[in-house]
């Protein structure tokens, strides 16, 4: 089978052309021709992986998952298959990929099977390794746009005080600063506002009073995986750290399972605020559904960008350094996504404690 | 350099059963009419639907016992495979016609329930295909056959529906290649009460297209999560003329199905091609898979026409 993330490499193979230059720039880049290799993908909550196939895709790529004693397995053929086409080359001999379960995720390795490491599943330190968040606090929402879009979309949060201002409160604040940080496989911004507008949902489930809030909120990106951290913390009010994984099932679709660990708010919080994914989600998808086309095929005209935009600028060009060097063929990882990064999200640890 | 020209093709100008020995019938390949009917042998017979004595339109006319095609207008009689004159019935007694007294003549095949002709006699050997599905009609719709092929790419539910099922924007495959052709999957839920499509974890079936680059024949298979097949059709849109597009198909239900899901779209015909479509709805639908297809096809046809050359 030809498939959709190996056509450009076997077309190059076969008529000697040379890759592409990377032609990274931050006003014109096509997030659709960005594929990741060599990581692992959040591609279903655990409890939804049981004897039964179940299909997922990464890329197109068929990735059908169930258990046997137990043990989460992943094949690119449904067991009942008739097979009429070769296998690809990121599953073993047997047709299977690499997979492991962490986090209260099955997760799936795209790539080069022998390079499949646990050492480069991302550190989540706000979940139970072993997983056993109650169901109430999980989803799953889908986009029809590009995964690096739905990625871009979050990292800029000013369009959260547009698009969900009756969720999470208008742009009003007396001071706001936003700043960056990334290495080779991860970009973080810290987002800190003074006595903003207060989260609607905030006033209306956990019962905060004041009109104002203290809104300090990161968004952790680890760029391989297309999968993030946004954590928020909100004084007076709760801390929300949600995982926000961004599987491409294809270059232009979209699965987020996520995970929302509410357990330190309130009762009406703790269960309200991972629903309000649904109602975010299509305020979203509102947004980047119509904006995805428009990223297809490369174009003259160039994005304009704010001083606010920082984080989504260097997003664009840590992923088109990133695809580069695989583009390149250089898949190693020079920056530890494992490694505890509670630390750079400034997560209370005492509030998850496992 | 100029570029190459786009390969012959086979256009599936009829359904196997339109085509009789009683009455010729009238198609067309984008502006070229076309007279369609079987001979003695019943094999089907296409020419230009054009007398060459006065320009009258051949489908007018009848089919003589010879299995020869008659024009209305003259009577002058032209032999189906070679379009060649062979009877003036005015004449009487003097019928020796020059070879230059013949009507344009277009290779036929007939395959899987449709009769195919291709305007170009270089056109290689189409694929045998399989049984004919027993299940057919014919539409015509008011989109350019590109228009018609992006919009089953983008939205298929636009242009068909499949009973008990709906259609959703998410795909289990986007567009790509395999052996030649376009194929791509998209997620189905089964129609009734069920969780949003935007919001499903799981959806319990498919529709796996695999398209023609360049006639955008279609292939369609409904199923289900575990993969068995509940219905199969092919849907074969033909430019008509005046940015018109003529689709005829041939479907069939899959034995075997299981479950009361799995027993609606088996009841009857449970494939709709619409004739009339929702523009507005048409007008909002964003170009996502058409554009990857677009750009497939493009490569797939200069592949094609420079294997051909």
């Amino acid at each position: 089978m030809l498939d959709v993330v190996d056509r450009a490499t076997e077309r190059r193979a076969a008529t000697n052309e040379r890759p592409p230059a990377p032609g990274m720039s931050v006003n014109a880049w096509s997030p659709h021709s960005i594929v990741m290799q060599d990581a692992w993908f959040p591609l279903a909550h655990s409890f939804a992986v049981g004897q039964k196939p179940v299909r997922r895709a990464i890329y197109s790529h068929p990735y059908f998952l169930w258990r046997e004693n137990g043990t989460p397995v992943g094949s690119e053929f449904h067991p009942n298959e008739q097979r009429l086409r070769d296998k690809s080359r990121h599953t073993d001999a047997d047709a299977r990929y690499p997979v492991m379960e962490k986090y209260g995720f099955v997760w799936g390795w795209f790539g080069r099977p022998e390079a499949a490491d646990p050492v480069h599943l991302p550190s989540l330190p706000f979940l139970p390794p072993n997983g056993g968040l109650p169901k109430y606090m999980l989803g799953t929402v889908r986009f029809d746009c590009a995964a690096p879009l739905s990625l871009e979309n979050l990292i800029d949060l000013t369009h959260a005080d547009f698009l969900h201002a009756d969720v999470v409160g208008d742009e009003k604040s007396e001071s706001e600063t936003i700043e960056t940080f990334h290495t080779s496989e991860t970009v973080t911004m810290v987002r800190n506002c003074k006595a903003k507008s207060v989260a609607p949902v905030m006033k209306f489930f956990s019962g905060i009073r004041s009109p104002v809030q203290d809104v300090r909120q990161v968004i952790h990106i680890y760029l391989r995986s297309h999968c993030a951290i946004a954590y928020g913390r909100f004084t007076p009010g709760d801390d929300v750290p949600l995982f926000h994984p961004c599987v491409p099932e294809t270059r232009d679709r979209t699965r987020l399972d996520y995970a929302m660990n509410t357990s330190n708010a309130g009762f009406m919080f703790r269960h309200v605020m991972p629903k309000a994914s649904y109602k975010v989600s299509r305020q979203d998808s509102s947004m980047t559904s119509p904006q995805s086309p428009r990223y297809m095929r490369p174009t003259s005209r160039r994005d304009l960008h704010s001083p606010l935009d920082a984080p989504g600028q260097r997003y664009r060009m840590a992923l088109q350094e990133l695809a580069a060097r695989q583009e390149a063929g250089d898949f190693t990882y020079r920056d530890n996504v494992s490694a505890d990064c509670s630390e750079l999200i400034g997560l209370r640890r005492e509030l998850f404690k496992f | 350099m100029s570029e190459p020209k786009p390969p012959p093709a086979w256009w599936a100008v009829a359904r196997s059963e339109e085509v009789t020995s009683v009455k010729p019938l009238s198609s067309d390949i984008a502006d070229q009419p076309i007279v369609l009917w079987r001979d003695k042998q019943g094999v089907a017979r296409a020419l230009e639907d054009r007398c060459p004595h006065r320009r009258a339109p051949l489908s007018l006319g009848c089919i003589r016992e010879s299995g020869w095609i008659q024009c209305g207008y003259h009577g002058w009689t032209y032999d189906g495979e070679t379009g060649r004159l062979k009877e003036i019935p005015n004449l009487k007694d003097k019928q020796k016609f020059p070879p230059l007294y013949k009507a344009t003549a277009f290779a036929v095949h007939e395959s899987g329930g449709f009769v195919r002709v291709s305007l170009d006699s270089t056109a290689s050997a189409v694929a045998e295909q399989s049984a004919t599905m027993p299940l057919s009609g014919t539409v015509h719709v008011s989109l350019t056959h590109e228009q018609y092929i992006a919009a089953l790419f983008d939205d298929p539910g636009l242009l068909i529906g499949i009973r008990g099922v709906e259609f959703t924007p998410y795909l289990m495959s986007e567009l790509h290649v395999e052996n030649g052709r376009l194929i791509m999957e998209r997620s189905c839920q089964w129609r009734g009460l069920h969780w949003p499509a935007p919001f499903s974890p799981e959806f319990p079936a498919t529709v796996l297209l695999s398209t023609h680059p360049v006639t955008g024949e279609t292939l369609l298979t409904l199923r289900d999560a575990d993969l068995n097949e509940h219905l199969r059709a092919a849907l074969a849109p033909v430019p008509a003329s005046r940015g018109v597009t003529a689709v005829r198909w041939r479907a069939a239900t899959c034995k075997g199905r299981s479950g009361l899901f799995g027993l609606l779209p088996g009841l009857g015909n449970p494939l709709t091609v619409r004739s009339s479509i929702d523009a507005a709805a048409l007008r909002a639908l964003k170009p996502t898979a058409s554009l990857h297809g677009a750009q497939l096809r493009a490569e797939l046809t200069m592949n094609s026409a420079a294997i051909a050359a």
